[in-house]
C-alpha cells in the first residue's frame, strides 16, 4: 500500500504478521553518471561507519546490538540507467522477545537510527572526519581490487567492459573505478552527500506488523526537502553489432571461465518481457535448462553452466567454468542450444516445467521480507505493477 | 504418534516422531507461508571413509570424496533423473555434503505430497552402474577445480589441514581428481547400504503444512518399502593428531590481490553430549563475539591500525568428533594480525573480564539473529541438529541463549581456549 507519493518521495507499507521482524528499506535513486558512481559508493561506505551520535564504528555497532542485533547496511547498485544508494535496517518485532526493557518500540528506534545515519553524519569542522574518510577510501580500494580474486566475478566484469566499451556508466561496476577513487577528497564526498539528499528520488518501503500511522509518523520526522524528479525510465538501449566481439584474458588458474553476452532488446515494459523470462529459464536460467542439461549433464564439460537475463539493459549473459581446451566444444554446444530455441524445438512438458518453476520462484518471494522490499524498487522504477495472478 | 512442543511466545510449534523403521521426522508448520522446505539428512559425510560395510565383518577403507560422489549419483536413476521429477512440479531441489552429513532437499509452493514422495523415493532407491559412475567423474572433477581456484576455500582448508593432519577432516569434501577416479559402483552401494538406513537419517519439513496429514503421507510411503533390520554402525576411528603434532604454520601462493590469513584453534577439551553440547557451542560462540565482534575494543583498535578490515570474520564450529574456531581476514600485515590475535588468545580470562560490560549487548544481538532466522523455513530446517545435539532446534537454541549468564561463556570458553592448539594458514599473492 502506497502511503505517500509527493515531491519525489514515496512511502510503501507492506503490512503483514507473517514475519518476526520489521524491515525498512530506503533507496536514493539518480540517473547514472560515470563521474558520480565512485563518489556515491565511497559516500555510502563513509555514512555506514559512524554518525555524530555514534562517532566510532564500535559505538555504532553497540547501538545496533542494543537494538537486538538490528541488521543495518548501506549498499550501492545499478539498475539499467539508474544508480541506487540503498539503506536497509531490519529489527526484531519486540512482541517476540522474552523481555524488552526499553519504552520505544524497535521499529521507531530503527527509523530513528536511519535518520541519524542520513541526516546527522559525523561532520567535525563541517567535513567528513578525515581519518574515517581516508580509511574507508582505502577499504573501498582494496574491496574493489579483491573482487577480482573471484575469477567468475572477474570474467563477468571483463565481459561487461567488452560489451559496453565506450559506455563507462554501463561498463563500470556499481562500486566505481579505482582511478577516480584515488582522486576523491572528503569535500567531493560531502558535495555528493548534499546532492543526493537534495535531488535524488527517495523510495521508502516498510514491511512487518506496523500500522500506516506508525510508518507515516516515523517518516514525517525526517527532513526530506521537496524535490522535483523526472520520471525517467531505467532502460539502457543499445545498437545491434555486426560482429561478435571477443576478448581473452590469461591467468594461471586450473579452471577457465567462459562468459558470453547476447543483445536481447526486450525490457521490463516490453510486450515480450514474460516470454523472455521464460526463454532465459529454458536457455540457462534453471537446472532444467538446455545449458545445464547439455553442457553439464550430457557432455560433462562443466560443473556450472547458466544464463541470466537483465531486463534493464536488454542482455542475456552466459557463465561457465570449463577446461580451456574445451572452449570450442562448449561454444558449439551453447550455439546449438540457441538454435534449438530459435527453432522453437522445446518439448511441451519442458516448457510447462520451466513455467512451473518460475511460478514457484515468484511465490517464494512472498516468504522473504527482504525480497518483497527490494521488489518495490522495480515497481517504482518501471511503473510496471504486475500482480502474481497475472 | 507426533509429540508437539509449543513455543507460545513465538507462535511456533515443533512436531516430532520416530517411525518404526527408525527414520526421525520433524515437522514445523509455518502459518502464512507459501513455501515448504524439506530436507532429508544422513549422518554420513566426507570424514566417514573407513568403516565396516553393513552385512560384512571386516573394515574397508573407501576412496576420498565418496560421500559427496554418492550424493551426486543418487539423483540419477535407470530411466530418469530425480531433478526432472521435482521439475515437473516446479519445485527446486538440491543436495550438499559436509564433513559429517549428506542432505537432500527441495522447496515447493505446491504439491507437497508429490514432492515428498519423490524425495523419499529417490533417496531410498539407489541406482549405480559403472557407466553412470564414470560419467560423473568429469563433472565432479570440474567442481574440485572450481574450489582449487577459490582463495577463501583454500585458506579455510589450509587451516583445517593443519589442525587435523591425521584425521580425514583434512581431506577436501569432494576428494581429489585422483581419488574420485577410483570410486566404483560397488563402493557406492556398500556406502549406501551402511549409512542410508532410515535409522541413520532424519527428515525435517518446514512450511505450509498440516503435521498430521504430512506424517500420514510419509508413513504411507515408508510402509510400501522394506528395510534391513537396524544394526549398529561400525565406523573405524581415525588416528588422532596429538596436540604437539598440530602443524603450526603453512603458506601457499595464489593469484590473490592481498594476503589472506586464517588462524585456527582446535579444541582438545571435551564437548558435553546431547543438549549440553549445544549449550557449550552457544556459550563458546558468545565468547568469540565478546572477544572479536565489532562491539569489542579489540576490533576497533585493530581496524584503526589497518590490521583487519571489513573482511575480518570468525566462527566456532562443533560437529561430530571435532570442534574448532577460526579467525580470518584479508590483510597487508599478516604477521601482525597473527601476533595480535595470539596476544588476545593468551589472555582470554582477562580479556573476557574486560569485555563483561558488553555481555548484554552481544547476547541481545545473538537473540535478535535467531529470532530473525525464524522468518526462514530453510534456516529452521538447517538449524536442526540431528544426532549431534540430540535433535535440538533453533527454538531450543534460543531458549538456551536466553538463559545464558556471563559466567557460562567465561567458564566454558576459558576451558576451550586453555586446551586448544592453534595454527596459521596464510595465502600470499603469487609473484
Amino acid at each position: 500500500m502506497q502511503l505517500r507519493s509527493q515531491n519525489g518521495v514515496t512511502l510503501d507499507l507492506l503490512p503483514t504478521k507473517q514475519f518476526k521482524t520489521i524491515g525498512i528499506k530506503v533507496d536514493f535513486v539518480t540517473p547514472l553518471k560515470a563521474t558520480a558512481i565512485t563518489a556515491r559508493a565511497l559516500m555510502a561506505q563513509v555514512l555506514e561507519t559512524s554518525t555524530a551520535a555514534y562517532p566510532t564504528q564500535t559505538a555504532l555497532a553497540r547501538q545496533l546490538s542494543a537494538m537486538y542485533g538490528a541488521n543495518f547496511g548501506i549498499s550501492v547498485l545499478k539498475a539499467g540507467t539508474q544508480h541506487i544508494v540503498r539503506l536497509t535496517c531490519s529489527v526484531v518485532d519486540e512482541q517476540y522477545l522474552a523481555d524488552y526493557p526499553d519504552t520505544t518500540p524497535l521499529f521507531e528506534r530503527g527509523m530513528a537510527f536511519l535518520k541519524a545515519v542520513l541526516f546527522e553524519p559525523l561532520l567535525p569542522h563541517g567535513q567528513f572526519d578525515p581519518t574515517t574518510f581516508t580509511q574507508q577510501r582505502q577499504n573501498l580500494l582494496t574491496a574493489i581490487k579483491s573482487l577480482d580474486d573471484d575469477k567468475q566475478y572477474l570474467a563477468n566484469r571483463r565481459l561487461q567492459e567488452l560489451l559496453f566499451a565506450g559506455q563507462p556508466t554501463q561498463a563500470m561496476s556499481a562500486l566505481g573505478d579505482i582511478t577516480t577513487l584515488g582522486q576523491l577528497t572528503a569535500a567531493d564526498i560531502l558535495a555528493t552527500y548534499h546532492d543526493m539528499l537534495a535531488h535524488d528520488a527517495v523510495h521508502v518501503a516498510i514491511i512487518g506488523d506496523v500500522t500506516a500511522d506508525r510508518a507515516q509518523a516515523a517518516l514525517a520526522t525526517w527532513p526530506l526537502a521537496e524535490r522535483s524528479t523526472q520520471a525517467e525510465l531505467p532502460y539502457y538501449h543499445w545498437q545491434p553489432r555486426t560482429t561478435v566481439q571477443a576478448g581473452d584474458d590469461w591467468a594461471p588458474v586450473t579452471q577457465a571461465k567462459l562468459n558470453l553476452a547476447y543483445r536481447v532488446p526486450v525490457y521490463r515494459n516490453s510486450a515480450d518481457f514474460m516470454a523472455t523470462v521464460v526463454f532465459n529459464a529454458l536457455f540457462g536460467g534453471t537446472p532444467l535448462s538446455l545449458l545445464f542439461t547439455t553442457v553439464r549433464e550430457k557432455a560433462s564439460l562443466a560443473y556450472y553452466a547458466s544464463s541470466s537475463y537483465n531486463p534493464y539493459t536488454g542482455t542475456i549473459s552466459v557463465q561457465t567454468g570449463i577446461q580451456a581446451e574445451n572452449q570450442q566444444r562448449v561454444l558449439a554446444i551453447i550455439a546449438d542450444q540457441v538454435a534449438v530455441l530459435q527453432r522453437g524445438e522445446i518439448p511441451g512438458n519442458q516448457l510447462a516445467e520451466v513455467k512451473a518453476s518460475l511460478l514457484n520462484a515468484r511465490l517464494t518471494i512472498l516468504d522473504s521480507p527482504q525480497r518483497l522490499l527490494n521488489g518495490r524498487l522495480n515497481a517504482q522504477l518501471t511503473q510496471v505493477t504486475t500482480s502474481l495472478d497475472q | 504418534m507426533l509429540t508437539k512442543q509449543t513455543y507460545a511466545r513465538l507462535g511456533e510449534a515443533v512436531y516430532r516422531t520416530t517411525l518404526a523403521n527408525g527414520l526421525k521426522v520433524v515437522l514445523v508448520p509455518k502459518q502464512g507461508f507459501h513455501k515448504t522446505f524439506a530436507i532429508m539428512t544422513t549422518d554420513y559425510g566426507s570424514v566417514d571413509n573407513h568403516f565396516v560395510p553393513r552385512g560384512q565383518t571386516e573394515p574397508v577403507r573407501f576412496p576420498d570424496g565418496i560421500a559427496h560422489f554418492l550424493e551426486h549419483k543418487l539423483f540419477e536413476k535407470q530411466d530418469h533423473d530425480a531433478f526432472d521429477l521435482f521439475g515437473k512440479y516446479g519445485a527446486s531441489a538440491n543436495a550438499f555434503t559436509s564433513f559429517t552429513q549428506t542432505s537432500y532437499l527441495f522447496a515447493t509452493t505446491s504439491q507437497l505430497r508429490a514432492n515428498l514422495e519423490i524425495l523419499l523415493d529417490f533417496v531410498q532407491d539407489p541406482y549405480f552402474t559403472p557407466a553412470t559412475v564414470n560419467k560423473e567423474k568429469g563433472i565432479i572433477g570440474q567442481e574440485i577445480q572450481m574450489y582449487d581456484v577459490d582463495p577463501g576455500w583454500q585458506s579455510y582448508f589450509g587451516m583445517i589441514g593443519n589442525l587435523y593432519p591425521k584425521e580425514p577432516l583434512h581431506i577436501d569434501i569432494a576428494g581429489t581428481v585422483d581419488s574420485i577416479d577410483k570410486i566404483t559402483a560397488d563402493n557406492l552401494y556398500a556406502a549406501y547400504q551402511t549409512f542410508y538406513h532410515p535409522s541413520n537419517m532424519d527428515l525435517v519439513v518446514v512450511g505450509d503444512l498440516d503435521p498430521e496429514q504430512t506424517l500420514a503421507w510419509i508413513e504411507a510411503n515408508q510402509a510400501r518399502k522394506t528395510f534391513a533390520p537396524v544394526t549398529p554402525l561400525k565406523r573405524i576411528a581415525s588416528p588422532q593428531t596429538a596436540p604437539d603434532q598440530v602443524v603450526a604454520h603453512t603458506t601457499k601462493s595464489l593469484t590473490v590481490v592481498r594476503p589472506k590469513v586464517s588462524l585456527g584453534l582446535r579444541g582438545y577439551d571435551t564437548v558435553p553430549t546431547g543438549r549440553e553440547g549445544l549449550r557449550y557451542n552457544v556459550a563458546v560462540s558468545l565468547a568469540f563475539d565478546l572477544l572479536f565482534n565489532d562491539t569489542s575494543d579489540n576490533y576497533l583498535r585493530l581496524y584503526d591500525a589497518n590490521v583487519i578490515d571489513d573482511s575480518f570474520g570468525y566462527d566456532f564450529v562443533t560437529q561430530r568428533g571435532a570442534h574448532f574456531g577460526q579467525l580470518a581476514t584479508d590483510t597487508d600485515q599478516p604477521e601482525l594480525f597473527v601476533a595480535e590475535m595470539q596476544a588476545i588468545l593468551a589472555a582470554v580470562p582477562q580479556q573476557l573480564q574486560a569485555a563483561q560490560p558488553q555481555f548484554d549487548l552481544v547476547k541481545r544481538e545473538a537473540i535478535g539473529r535467531l529470532i530473525g532466522a525464524i522468518n526462514s523455513p530453510e534456516a529452521i530446517a538447517n538449524q536442526y541438529s540431528g544426532p549431534l545435539f540430540a535433535g535440538s532446534t533453533l527454538f531450543d537454541e534460543l531458549a538456551i541463549l536466553e538463559a545464558l549468564r556471563f559466567e557460562d561463556p567465561e567458564t566454558l570458553a576459558t576451558a576451550f581456549f586453555a586446551q586448544s592448539q592453534s595454527t596459521v594458514a596464510t595465502i600470499l599473492p603469487k609473484g
